[in-house]
């Protein structure tokens, strides 16, 4: 494999147990036993990924939330101290330069994780407009190790190192902890659909791996009865479509807003002005033309990005933009834009999947059943 | 024999591609090799020409899914389809439990064996190449 990629704390684990991978950039691992076994062991137990390649930036300053209500469409005003949201950046034409999860560790500190893939590009975006608010960016990706403990069983692993309180960190709360007697931010989030928690191990250089890898290792101890199981990119892509969630570089990008992409719910318009506010607007009142929707195989075989989605054989109106197979549905599922005509649930569209055509359901994901998985599961 | 991590049956044949032949009479089974379905991992969905089709040796006779990649498979042999594995429409993971077995893919009747097996490889050959493969 490639030399120049970047390697992280964990390299050397990884390297040893997973099938790795490039991705963005770094040597990350791709599956350890494979993907359908771990991605049950997050829907059923508990598994671990190494996410610390993302972008982290810390952001200070008294002028922050105003900063950061001008960048990002979601409101940062309703965001309490230990507390986290799930947002985008636009540009101004409303499309969407990353999607990101913010979280406030003060009244003038945030820390925001965006895509891997993104790092430069949005820290460059964030730098470039911090300067008239006179607040810091602080690129602290390489200082932080991060790992999302994920699944129905997350919760006991953490308890069982940490003195995490969990009637006062429910879902998108967060706090400082000592994790294995380390320094921690700890956030309830996740992108699995899954309870779960991010772990951000502080003050942890990526040259000096060591504290990286006893928070990580202290992990796999806590969890050891619980079932618990290190992930990989796989399962990780495979989850988060399970629930519906979106991947950068697939299903949005900076042609798309997050009106289209089904993420209206981060867009405040009543805020004072935001990047890309008056383009959002427009389209808002104007509707939207085209828009996310999820979509299940009604027939044997793989939705794949880029395969063509047809109204019966008479008119293309979409492409897949991911697409794999569902470890719990054990079928193919989808995400799609399709015209706004033809986006209600329950509609069959057909797929072209090399010369055949597959015919698909649109549905509304999750696309499991969220009374037997997923944060909001019936115990 | 048993080569690296791969089992490589002594009587079979085998491509380039990674398909393996057996050879009984006029009639070929066809397969994919251990090699493959490591290579692939975790397959969930495979999908064969039917019965009838006649394929050209080195040519598409069908697809095999992993969650991450797809797969073309090339007949290793010309001639004519006469039976498809049903079992790997429900259960495609036994290409990865039993590739030499249970997770056969198609049954050809041969149209000219002598040319055809001249161009595949011995399991001693085939060995060979997956060892300049895993360099």
């Amino acid at each position: 494999m490639d030399e120049d990629l970047r390697k992280i704390h964990l390299h050397e684990w990884h390297r040893q147990n997973a099938k790795m991978v490039e991705f963005a950039g770094f040597h990350m691992p791709l599956w350890y036993k494979g993907i359908i076994p771990e991605h049950m062991v997050v829907r059923t137990r508990v598994g671990v990924f190494d996410t610390t390649h993302m972008g982290r930036v810390l952001i200070s300053g008294d002028r922050c939330e105003a900063f950061l209500n001008y960048v990002t469409t979601n409101d940062v005003s309703l965001l309490e101290p230990l507390s986290a949201q799930y947002s985008t950046m636009c540009n101004e034409n409303g499309g969407i330069k990353d999607d990101l999860i913010l979280s406030r560790l003060d009244q003038d500190k945030f820390l925001m994780v965006y895509n891997a893939a993104n790092r430069e590009k949005d820290y460059k975006w964030l730098v470039q407009h911090s300067a008239i608010f006179g607040v810091k960016v602080e690129d602290v990706s390489d200082n932080i190790a991060m790992f999302a403990v994920q699944g129905p069983n997350a919760q006991e692993t953490l308890q069982n190192i940490s003195d995490i309180d969990r009637s006062k960190v429910g879902r998108f709360k967060c706090c400082w902890t000592q994790v294995a007697d380390t320094k921690a931010f700890v956030s309830r989030t996740g992108y699995t659909g899954e309870d779960g928690f991010e772990i951000f191990v502080w003050d942890a250089p990526l040259s000096e791996p060591a504290k990286a890898i006893k928070v990580w290792d202290s992990i796999f101890k806590a969890g050891e009865e619980l079932g618990i199981e290190p992930c990989g990119l796989g399962a990780r892509d495979t989850l988060r479509l399970e629930a519906g969630m979106c991947l950068y570089g697939n299903d949005i990008d900076e042609s798309i807003t997050p009106l289209e992409a089904g993420l209206s719910f981060v867009v405040k318009p009543k805020k004072d002005t935001f990047i890309g506010k008056d383009a959002l607007t427009k389209q808002r009142t104007e509707g939207i033309k085209r828009k996310r929707v999820g979509l299940r195989a009604l027939e044997k075989g793989i939705l794949r990005p880029n395969h063509e989605v047809w109204k019966d054989s008479a008119e293309k109106i979409g492409h897949v933009t991911s697409g794999t197979f569902s470890p719990i549905l054990e079928c193919g599922i989808a995400m799609a834009y399709v015209p706004i005509e033809y986006a209600a649930e329950g509609q069959t569209v057909t797929v072209k999947v090399r010369q055949k055509s597959l015919k698909a359901e649109i549905v509304k994901p999750p696309f499991y059943d969220p009374a037997k998985y997923g944060y909001s599961r019936q115990k | 024999m048993r080569v690296l991590d791969y089992e490589i049956p002594d009587r079979l044949y085998y491509s380039k591609e990674h398909e393996w032949v057996l050879l009984e009479g006029n009639e070929a089974t066809v397969g994919i090799t251990d090699y493959a379905q490591k290579q692939l991992h975790e397959i969930v969905y495979a999908e064969i020409q039917k019965e009838s089709t006649e394929v050209k040796q080195f040519q598409q006779m069908g697809v095999v899914e992993s969650i991450k990649s797809v797969s073309d498979i090339f007949s290793p042999v010309t001639g004519k389809i006469t039976k498809v594995n049903v079992e790997l429409g429900n259960s495609p993971e036994i290409l990865n439990q039993d590739p030499y077995g249970k997770g056969w893919l198609a049954k050809i009747i041969l149209m000219n064996s002598k040319k055809d097996i001249s161009n595949l490889l011995s399991a001693k050959q085939y060995a060979e190449y997956i060892k300049s493969l895993e360099e």
